[in-house]
């Protein structure tokens, strides 16, 4: 039997910063040699965000003056379905302004709070200095990769100045081996919650993953067609490579 | 007292530049950082009573004030400017002091004199108060190692800091809806360039080129002002084109200068036919650095130097007719299209920081009918920008790109990934990481076909790099020299 899903692709025309890209490019390419038919669909402002058309979607970061253009529309008029779809168990991947998005609240220097959509217990907090760094964390619950050791070790670069912090009802995504995480404090990256995905890695975070692409390819099939999905490790040798060099570069 | 301070400050620099050279090294920015140190006026004591152009903007600043640079010499000017990457404040004293006894013996002959002086966005913002610029260019806004700038917003803010801190002519770009925006407050003393919106609107149709599944990023989609999306009747790169606001009616103004091109051949050759229009007055060119990207910065460098002729009073040496036949005689700058011969093979290297720089240099390798294979390296030291997350913003896709890829640099793995998932199979690249960068490139020749060329797209140190390795074995000058 072949599988098909359906991604979307939020606000691609203001959300698009860092190379948010690749990770839409890792799904295609990782769903491809799955034998997965993913048709890529982008919604933006203004139009209608309906959670039943799609398995999985994509929130990216942008500069502060996109994020703030499109806030109230992600918030007001897409929020309730968006609340909707997490609460179903739609697989979701937030990136750093996304990421915030899906929180309570934003606060800026000055105090100010920009109210988020609070879809995920936690808040994030401006700080001065930027975070801008390789990272490297730890997960446990990842498919394997055919022939791929180390799977459960992701690699990625942050690039963000907000502090977040989780409450009781999320679960950290990873353990940060290197660099900053979360908020440089905890000792934690990103939230998972249901089938949601948030990190402050930006788009070279599913390109040299794939272990982490074929989980929300996977956990979007399970979703759709149940427990028995056919579901065969597919190798990543120039991924491998990828990860061998940034190792190498970073000394480890 | 001040005078004294200047003069010690002369002295200090003169001596780290002494000392630089015995070093071997070269001295673009560091004495100037000594005079800095001693007399903070210095950069403003240098500019007193000078023909100053300042030239700012995220891509085509150097391509722009080498241009602009050689027409003005072609025209008898005796001209001051400063290296590519020495474009701080610290960069341009340097190059002020190097240049100044000349400038004082060049008037002294009655020949005239200018200083354009290539300057970093954030550091324009400080500087244009200073260097008192009788024109100030800016080409463009893209997304730059935001890293380092934050974002676009504040690029911009920056640059607006500087124009208000002057009383320069304005040059900016009118296809750029982010650049265009500065004209505001400031309509008396602006003046547009651009491409033709019809120009445009013809190769738009006539030429279409492939499409992409994953449209790539883009920086200005919609209007700042009323978060609609603007409206395109044509494009050319990028963001650029012929936008209006649907709701405020902003809208791309029509430029005193600008290019009517037809894409039927190949804007990656050099010679290709454009028409430059100054109003009504109508100059045939070839193009003496290929790209469409340079239609921009010729058109530029042109109208910067009218406007300096019309500034000036000098409109017999600095007219749209003599400046536009100079331009056909510039070269590539340093880095930008250079062109290297190795006995029957060519080796080009094109500069690439940014997205908008990597997509133009693809669709120029794309394009050229002489590229036998690619050779890309990326580093992530501070001044390539630590983050290289960007090159999956570029649409690798819809390139049609040499079947022969080299990767190097610190980064390779991740550009080799990049252009593995752009679809080239795997099998055909070659990589390695930055200690192997020469052996590559002996690799790529060795594999070229005669006739051919190697294009080597490398972003800034990564390319510093290289070009060190050039220097010392095909025997070419040292650029600091």
């Amino acid at each position: 039997m072949s599988y098909s899903l359906t991604l979307c692709h939020m606000y691609p025309d203001l959300l698009n910063l860092y190379g948010d890209r690749g990770n839409v490019l890792s799904l295609i390419r990782r769903a491809s040699l799955h034998d997965i038919d993913l048709r890529v669909e982008t919604i933006s402002l203004s139009d209608e965000f309906n959670a039943s058309k799609y398995d999985l979607v994509f929130l990216g970061g942008g500069q502060d003056t996109e994020q703030n253009m499109l806030r109230g529309d992600f918030v007001n008029n897409k929020g309730p379905e968006v609340k909707r779809a997490i609460e179903d168990g739609v697989v979701f991947l937030c990136v750093c302004g996304g990421y915030q998005m899906l929180g309570k609240y934003y606060e800026e220097h000055d105090g100010t709070r920009i109210e988020c959509l609070g879809a995920l217990d936690l808040y994030t907090v401006g700080e001065d200095v930027r975070f801008i760094q390789d990272t490297i964390y730890e997960v446990d619950f990842l498919p394997n990769v055919k022939q791929m050791t180390n799977s459960c070790i992701l690699y990625g670069f942050e690039n963000h100045s907000g502090r977040t912090y989780l409450g009781s009802d999320v679960k950290p995504l990873a353990r940060v081996i290197r660099g900053a995480g979360n908020n440089g404090e905890d000792g934690f990256e990103g939230a998972h919650y249901n089938n949601v995905i948030c990190t402050y890695s930006h788009g070279s975070f599913l390109p040299k993953n794939p272990a982490m692409t074929d989980y929300l390819l996977r956990t979007a099939l399970v979703r759709k067609y149940g427990e028995e999905v056919t579901w065969e490790e597919v190798e990543a040798p120039v991924e491998m490579l990828a990860r061998e060099a940034v190792a190498a570069y970073l000394g480890i | 007292m001040t005078s004294f301070r200047t003069g010690l400050a002369w002295t200090g620099a003169r001596m780290s530049k002494l000392m630089l050279h015995l070093l071997g090294r070269g001295a673009t920015n560091f004495p100037g950082k000594v005079a800095m140190k001693i007399q903070p006026r210095m950069l403003s004591l240098l500019c007193e009573n000078e023909n100053a152009i300042q030239i700012t903007g995220t891509n085509g600043k150097t391509t722009t004030t080498h241009m602009t640079v050689d027409i003005l010499r072609e025209a008898g000017f005796y001209v001051v400017t400063n290296v590519s990457g020495a474009n701080l404040e610290a960069g341009l004293i340097t190059a002020l002091m190097n240049g100044k006894k000349g400038l004082i013996a060049a008037r002294k002959k009655s020949i005239p004199t200018a200083v354009v002086l290539e300057t970093d966005e954030a550091a324009f913002a400080k500087t244009a108060g200073k260097v008192r610029p009788k024109v100030c260019v800016v080409t463009n806004l893209f997304r730059d190692q935001l890293d380092r700038y934050g974002e676009l917003k504040h690029t911009r803010d920056c640059i607006a800091k500087g124009l208000d801190a002057c009383s320069a002519k304005v040059l900016l770009n009118s296809d750029d809806s982010l650049v265009a925006k500065l004209r505001d407050g400031r309509e008396d003393r602006t003046v547009f360039f651009g491409l033709s919106a019809e120009s445009m609107r013809y190769n738009n149709v006539t030429y279409p080129g492939k499409s992409a599944d994953l449209p790539a990023s883009s920086d200005a989609e919609y209007c700042t002002e009323c978060k609609v999306k603007y409206e395109y009747a044509s494009r050319s790169f990028g963001h650029l084109g012929d936008y209006s606001c649907p709701k405020c009616g902003d809208k791309r103004q029509k430029p005193r200068f600008y290019v009517t091109y037809d894409l039927k051949t190949s804007p990656s050759d050099v010679g290709f036919p454009l028409e430059l229009h100054d109003g009504d007055a109508t100059e045939a060119v070839k193009l003496s650095v290929p790209g469409m990207h340079n239609f921009y910065n010729s058109m530029a460098a042109v109208a910067t130097t009218v406007i300096l002729g019309e500034i000036i009073d000098d409109s017999s040496k600095l007219n749209f007719s003599a400046c536009s036949k100079a331009l056909m005689q510039t070269k590539a700058a340093f880095g930008r299209m250079e062109k290297l011969t190795v006995g029957d093979k060519k080796i080009c290297v094109l500069l690439v920081k940014n997205p908008v720089g990597l997509d133009r240099a693809l669709s120029f390798v794309s394009e050229t009918s002489d590229a036998d294979s690619l050779y890309m390296l990326l580093n992530s030291n501070v001044p390539d920008g630590k983050d290289v997350s960007w090159i999956w913003d570029v649409d690798f896709e819809s390139k049609i790109l040499p079947e022969k890829v080299f990767v190097s640099g610190d980064r390779y793995g991740d550009m080799l990934l990049r252009i593995v998932y752009s679809g080239i199979d795997e099998q055909h690249v070659r990589y390695g990481a930055m200690k192997d960068c020469e052996k590559l490139l002996d690799e790529a020749l060795a594999a070229c076909t005669p006739g051919k060329c190697v294009y080597v797209l490398p972003n800034y140190t990564s390319m510093l790099h290289l070009r060190k390795c050039m220097v010392k074995r095909y025997h070419l000058k040292d650029f600091w020299k």
